[in-house]
Order: C-alpha cells, then sequence, then structure tokens
C-alpha cells in the first residue's frame, strides 16, 4: 500500500518539478525546456539563462528546503508531542533573523562589519553568514539551558521564549532605524527561494543532507520519544542525549535553510500532518522520508503559484505557503477527526 | 530671460504686495493697473465671480480676501501657491492627476494678522527662521534657496551633504529630532520652528503629527517625492522660496536650470542611436525597476535611450520577477543606477549570475554614488534632486559620448 503511495508521490514529484521549471514569466516552450535539459549547448541563450540560472536553482532550492523545513517540524512535535511544534518554536529561526537585522540594519556602522568584509565576505555571503552565527548562539542557549531541564515541556517553554526575547531585540533595533534599511529586512523575512545559486546552492543541500541523515539515524529514538520520556527510558534511551541530538539537527536544518531562504513558515507545521494522515502511521522510518516527498511537493506547488505564471511579478514564498497549504491540512484533519500519532 | 528681467523690474514697484511671485502675476498685474482707473467695481465684481466659478473653496473665505495672483507653477503637479494681501496660500495636492487639494497653509508675513476662514489651515509665519527638515530633499531645496542656514533639526545628521549645513553640524547649531516613529516630540516642541517639513502624501494620516501641530509646531507635509518629472520635483523649490520670501531670486535659478535641461533634453532626443538600458538590481528574485510613471524614465527617455518599461503606466516602479527582466538585462548596453554596490565585484557578490549581463561584461556599468560623501550620506537624492540638468548631462555623456564630449561626470561613475 506505502508502495503505491510512494509511488504516486514521486510522479507528481516529478511532474511538479518539471511544470515548476516550465513555467515562468517568460514563455518558454515546453519542447525547448526540454531541449535545454536535454541538451544544453544547442539552445537559445536567454532562455539557457533562465532555465539554467533561474529557474533551475529556484526549483533544487524549493526541493531543498521542504525537505528539511518538514523533517525538522516532524521533530519538534514528535520531540515535544505537541501538534503546534514547528522549527520555528525553539527560537532558532529568531536567532537567524536577529543575525541578519544585525547586518542589514547596522548598514556597516559597526566596525566588526569592516573587518568582515575586509576578508572578503561581502553580499549575500554576508547575510548567510550573520544568519547562521545568529541562529547558532540562540541553539547553544537553548542546549545549555534544556541540558540541566528534565521536562521536555519546560524545554519548549524555553525556546518559546527565547524567541520572544529575540524577536523584541529586532523590534527595537527596527524602531530606530532608517525606513529603507527596515524595508530591505521586512523584504527579507518574506523568505524567497530565488536568491540562491551555484556554491550556495551547494552548501545549502549539503546542510540539509546532513541533518535529515541525523534525523533519519535517530528515528529509532523518535520512535521511542513518542510514547514518552519514561517509556523511553525503559527502552534504554537516554532522554537528555536523543534530545540534544534532536535539536542539534533541528537547528542545522531550521538554521541553515533561514540563513539562505530567510523564514519560510508553514511549511513544518503542516507537512508532517499531512504526512502522518497519509501513510496513517507514526513509524519514523516511513514518516522521516515521507515527509521529505510531501513537504518537496507542497514546497513545489507553492512555488509554481508564487510566480503567478504568465504574470511578471512574484509573490513572497511565504505568503503562498500559507495559503496554499493551510486549506489542505484543514481539509485532511477535519476528515480524519483526529491528529495522528498524539 | 526677457520676461524674468520684465518681472525683476515690476516688483519693486507694487512694495504692498508682500513679496515677488511668478510670472502668471504679470496679468494680474495688469488687473491691478486697470482697478487703479474708474472700472474698480466692475473689476472686483467679475474678480470675485471668477473666484466663486472657478470652485475653489472660497465659501468660508473673507470676501475682501482678494487674490493678487499666483506663482507659475509649470511642472510639478503636486502643490500650488497663491497671493493674497498680506499672505499667501499653499496648496499640496495629492499625487492623482485629479487635482484634488487636500491641505492648505497659511503662510504669514511678519506683523499681519491671520486672515479669518482658515480654520482647518495651519499658519506660518515667513520668512522661516528656523526650519526642521525631515529628508535630503528639503535640505536641497533650502540650500538651492540659499537659505539651508535656517535648518535647525534633521531627521537624522547622517543623511546630509551641503556644507552649510554639515557646518551648522559641526557648530553645534543643528539637532537631530528622529525620524518617523522615532520622532522627538518634546525636543521639537521645545525647539520651537517656524516649520517642521516632512516627506510625505497628503492623503497620508496626519493624526500622527497632531501632537506638534497642537503644540504650535506648523507641519508640512511635502509630497515631492510624488512627482513624475525630474523638472517637476526641483520645481518644489518654488515653494521654499514662498517660505523664504525668496522668489525673485529662486525663481530666476529655477529657469536657468530649466533652460539648460530642456536644452539638454533636445541634445538627447535627437540622439540617432538609442543604447538599451536597464535599472537597479533584483533582490531576493525581484527586480523593481521605474515604471513609465517615474521621473527616472523621464530622465531615460531625455537622455536618448531604449528603456522596455517607459511606456508602461504604474506607481513609479514595477516588481517584477528577476526572469522577466533578464531577457532585458542579458542584451542590454547599459546598467545604470545599480544601487549599493562600489564595484564590480560587489555586483557579483551580491549574485554570482549578475556577471552574465552583457554591461558587466563590457565594464558599461555606471552607479550615481561619484558624491557619497565621508558620512555615507549620496549627494544625489539631495542636490541631485534640485540639479536636474546635471544628472541629465551626466547621463547624456555616459550614453552619448559625442554630443558632450567637455561634460565630466558629477553625480555618475563608472564601476570597475
Amino acid at each position: 500500500m506505502n508502495k503505491i503511495k510512494v509511488s504516486v508521490l514521486l510522479a507528481l514529484l516529478v511532474f511538479a518539478f518539471l511544470l515548476d521549471v516550465a513555467l515562468g514569466s517568460i514563455h518558454i516552450p515546453l519542447k525547448a525546456v526540454m531541449g535545454i535539459l536535454v541538451s544544453p549547448d544547442t539552445a537559445d541563450t536567454t532562455w539557457l539563462y533562465i532555465i539554467q540560472q533561474i529557474r533551475l536553482p529556484k526549483a533544487l532550492t524549493a526541493i531543498v528546503v521542504g525537505c528539511g523545513l518538514s523533517v525538522s517540524g516532524l521533530q519538534m512535535q514528535t520531540l515535544f508531542r505537541n501538534p503546534l511544534a514547528g522549527p520555528s518554536v525553539l527560537g532558532i529561526t529568531a536567532g537567524a533573523s536577529l543575525g541578519v537585522a544585525l547586518v542589514m540594519l547596522s548598514a556597516g556602522t559597526i566596525t566588526s562589519l569592516y573587518s568582515i568584509k575586509e576578508l572578503g565576505i561581502s553580499g549575500s555571503w554576508l547575510i548567510i553568514l550573520a544568519s547562521s552565527i545568529g541562529a547558532a548562539m540562540v541553539m547553544l542557549l537553548v542546549v545549555t539551558i534544556s541540558s540541566s531541564l528534565k521536562d521536555n515541556v519546560i524545554v519548549l517553554i524555553v525556546g518559546v521564549m527565547i524567541g520572544n526575547i529575540t524577536f523584541s531585540i529586532i523590534s527595537i533595533w527596527q524602531y530606530f532605524s532608517a525606513p529603507e534599511l527596515i524595508k530591505d529586512y521586512l523584504i527579507w523575512t518574506f523568505g524567497s527561494l530565488g536568491g540562491v545559486t551555484g556554491d550556495q546552492l551547494l552548501i545549502l543541500t549539503i546542510v540539509v543532507i546532513v541533518g535529515t541523515a541525523i534525523s533519519f539515524l535517530s528515528s529509532k529514538l523518535l520512535d521511542a520519544l513518542l510514547l514518552g520520556d519514561n517509556y523511553a527510558r525503559s527502552m534504554g534511551v537516554t532522554v537528555k542525549r536523543a534530545r540534544l541530538l534532536i535539536i542539534g539537527s533541528t537547528s542545522i536544518l531550521a538554521g541553515g535553510i533561514t540563513a539562505f531562504c530567510g523564514p519560510i513558515g508553514f511549511i513544518g507545521i503542516a507537512v508532517p500532518h499531512l504526512t502522518r494522515a497519509l501513510f496513517n502511521t507514526s513509524n519514523h522510518r516511513v514518516l522521516i522520508p515521507g515527509c521529505c516527498l510531501v513537504g518537496t511537493l507542497l514546497m513545489l506547488v507553492c512555488d509554481i503559484v508564487a510566480q503567478l505564471p504568465g504574470s511578471q511579478t512574484v509573490l513572497p514564498i511565504n505568503v503562498i505557503t500559507a495559503l496554499v497549504g493551510s486549506p489542505v491540512v484543514i481539509w485532511i484533519i477535519v476528515g480524519r477527526h483526529k491528529l495522528k500519532g498524539f | 530671460m526677457g520676461r524674468q528681467q520684465l518681472e525683476e523690474v515690476r516688483i519693486p514697484a507694487c512694495k504692498n504686495m508682500a513679496n515677488a511671485f511668478g510670472r502668471k502675476a504679470n496679468s494680474m498685474m495688469k488687473i491691478k493697473k486697470c482697478c487703479s482707473t474708474t472700472w474698480l467695481m466692475p473689476c472686483l465684481l467679475i474678480f470675485g465671480l471668477l473666484i466663486a466659478s472657478c470652485g475653489q473653496r472660497a465659501t468660508d473665505k473673507k470676501q475682501h480676501d482678494l487674490k493678487i495672483g499666483s506663482a507659475e507653477i509649470k511642472y510639478a503637479r503636486g502643490f500650488n501657491i497663491d497671493y493674497y494681501d498680506g499672505y499667501k496660500l499653499v496648496s499640496i495636492y495629492s499625487g492623482s492627476s485629479t487635482k484634488k487639494d487636500t491641505v492648505q497653509y497659511v503662510l504669514l508675513s511678519e506683523g499681519k494678522t491671520p486672515p479669518v476662514g482658515y480654520k482647518k489651515s495651519q499658519i506660518i509665519h515667513i520668512p522661516l527662521k528656523k526650519l526642521v527638515a525631515m529628508s535630503s530633499m528639503h535640505v536641497a531645496l533650502a540650500d538651492f534657496a540659499g537659505s539651508a542656514d535656517a535648518i535647525v533639526g534633521l531627521g537624522s545628521l547622517k543623511y546630509v551633504s551641503s556644507p552649510v549645513v554639515r557646518a551648522n553640524i559641526k557648530a553645534g547649531k543643528v539637532k537631530e529630532v528622529g525620524i518617523d516613529g522615532t520622532m522627538n516630540d518634546e525636543m521639537l516642541i521645545s525647539m520651537k520652528p517656524d516649520l517642521l517639513m516632512v516627506m510625505g502624501n497628503p492623503d497620508a494620516k496626519f493624526s500622527k503629527y497632531e501632537t506638534l501641530s497642537g503644540a504650535g509646531v506648523p507641519v508640512m507635509l511635502n509630497s515631492e517625492w510624488l512627482e513624475t518629472t525630474p523638472l517637476g520635483r526641483a520645481e518644489w523649490v518654488k515653494l521654499m522660496a514662498a517660505l523664504m520670501n525668496k522668489e525673485s531670486q529662486v525663481n530666476a535659478k529655477f529657469a536657468a536650470v530649466e533652460k539648460e535641461y530642456n536644452k539638454l533634453a533636445e541634445i538627447g532626443r535627437k540622439a540617432l542611436n538609442k543604447p538599451a538600458v536597464i535599472s537597479g538590481m533584483p533582490y531576493k528574485g525581484t527586480w523593481y525597476v521605474p515604471d513609465g510613471d517615474s521621473y527616472m524614465v523621464v530622465f531615460l527617455k531625455d537622455a536618448g535611450t531604449t528603456y522596455k518599461w517607459g511606456n508602461v503606466h504604474g506607481t513609479g516602479s514595477l516588481a517584477l520577477n528577476f526572469e522577466a527582466v533578464a531577457p532585458e538585462a542579458l542584451k542590454a548596453d547599459f546598467w545604470l543606477n545599480i544601487g549599493y554596490v562600489d564595484s564590480k565585484k560587489d555586483i557579483s557578490a551580491q549574485d554570482a549570475r549578475y556577471a552574465a549581463f552583457k554591461p558587466f561584461k563590457t565594464g558599461k556599468l555606471f552607479n550615481y554614488n561619484k558624491r557619497v560623501n565621508d558620512i555615507g550620506s549620496n549627494d544625489y537624492w539631495e542636490s541631485g534632486a534640485v540639479s536636474p540638468q546635471l544628472i541629465l548631462a551626466d547621463l547624456i555623456r555616459i550614453l552619448h559620448p559625442e554630443l558632450l564630449p567637455d561634460h565630466q561626470l558629477v553625480y555618475y561613475k563608472q564601476l570597475n
């Protein structure tokens, strides 16, 4: 049964990927798109540029991001046994935002920034670096506090509170910043799949593969945690260590993705529910690959919608993920009358 | 120029008038002349009828307030100045083409009593001795009128280029009052400025400034940034002129700017080849490009270029998908107004894909940041706003070097 589902999902995934590459503001006939994908040398240079440099990186980013966010969301929901948990609950996204705000809103007035620029890091890499450092700092804080705590619920509350503190710091900073700088920062918070290419895409892919692999390897721990900390202990799981492992891989996934694409909401909360409903299981060995498939598919569909095919404009991806995803989740969950796995 | 001199001659003759004013005033003066004969009464009657039929808000006005002229505004659509005996009436319109007056200000000369019937209008005492300016454009307007000394407060001391204002900042004569949400109302009120000039659209809510206006600080919402032509933006100097009682001086200076600009525009528009240009830089997949209702596009047209979105009408800029602009960028001849970058390396650091654009390969990259000063303020946004003739000359020199071989770039520089 699962094999059929996986096959259907894979087929849909390939179709959505091709559609995402084929549709856009500039009309490129399907035949030409295929031609470029098969033999790039013979194609029209403008079309080649659009497909190779703009559409393919964006579609690949959508796949990587969809995968990473869904898996990290699943882990958080399992760890905290809370259906509303997502990649952003631990304040890691907030930490990444703080890093970006630091760079964007100070606009080079901080002397340390000059020294970073001296090293040859500027432009988009500077933003990525700042964001990663911000995410890592918050992660360290959460891990340090949580390692002395027994109860996961308290860890959750601490994470949410640290996120709140971080966002207030950003708000204060915004309040005292020039409007044009705030605008840049706001655009960043809308999230975007369009700015990741070349080396950046490679690094993002490696980060997500590592994060997902850790998660997959700890699926037994996750299964045990789902039945409660005490049960997990009785199964021989060291809860604190398991918690650190899970928080670590979530931080890598959420922090990395936020660094490259900005905070992308909703996917991390919604996809685990969709996957549980679809595969009717709470086994993480099924759920983790399932989340990868469903998350990727949903992200590609959102990207297609965000481009408003045929129009000249593009909508922020964050708007679309919630707009497209929420009705789907409501439909499926209400239809099943229960939340699987809790 | 002949008419300008005529005006200069006429003004001293009518000393009872508060001030000199623009050229439209000539016809009004003729009426005044004939008024001195026995035609006084019929003349007045016709005049009254005219005002009433024009549909102006004359109903709440005292009948004997006789309009004695209007400033001649040729390009700007956002404001108007009417002259009355003892005061001037400034109207700032919404940016739309339908001229709907939204905010009126009474500019009252020293020693005069406020006119009756302008309960809703703020009263500004002129000439301004203490001005607080919120944008670089306002600094430029004051500088143009030779009144930069009157600036006692700025939104931010970081964004200023005018040497006069910077010297005053150094001498501690200019205070930082904070921008937008963080404006220091208490400090502003205690400074007792004659006027606080803010950037705003008259359609926007005034409530933000009610504390200040309630405390007796007049607040003027300028909307020069909504103008759709370079000369229209620059013409706001006439508003500053009215505030400073410097009409004749400023009008003459603006007429020279206008003449020079139109001369250059004729050269540019007649250029035989029209190189294709792109402007701005994409950010996170979205590329904001100026549209046909932007003053930037007027510059591009007057400089003799081919620009794809020049005839698209909208709000001044279009938010396009990166791939919608990419075909143009790949084959463009010039890349102008690139943004906050200073070298080719900066551009490719933003996104390596931009290196594939033709202007990047041929090195025809020109940015408007030549006059960025030591504190990071770009004079292009300040004096550039009132010197459209220099910007146009720069553009023509860049795009058609053979047409202006002797011009040295003022605001633009090539990125290497």
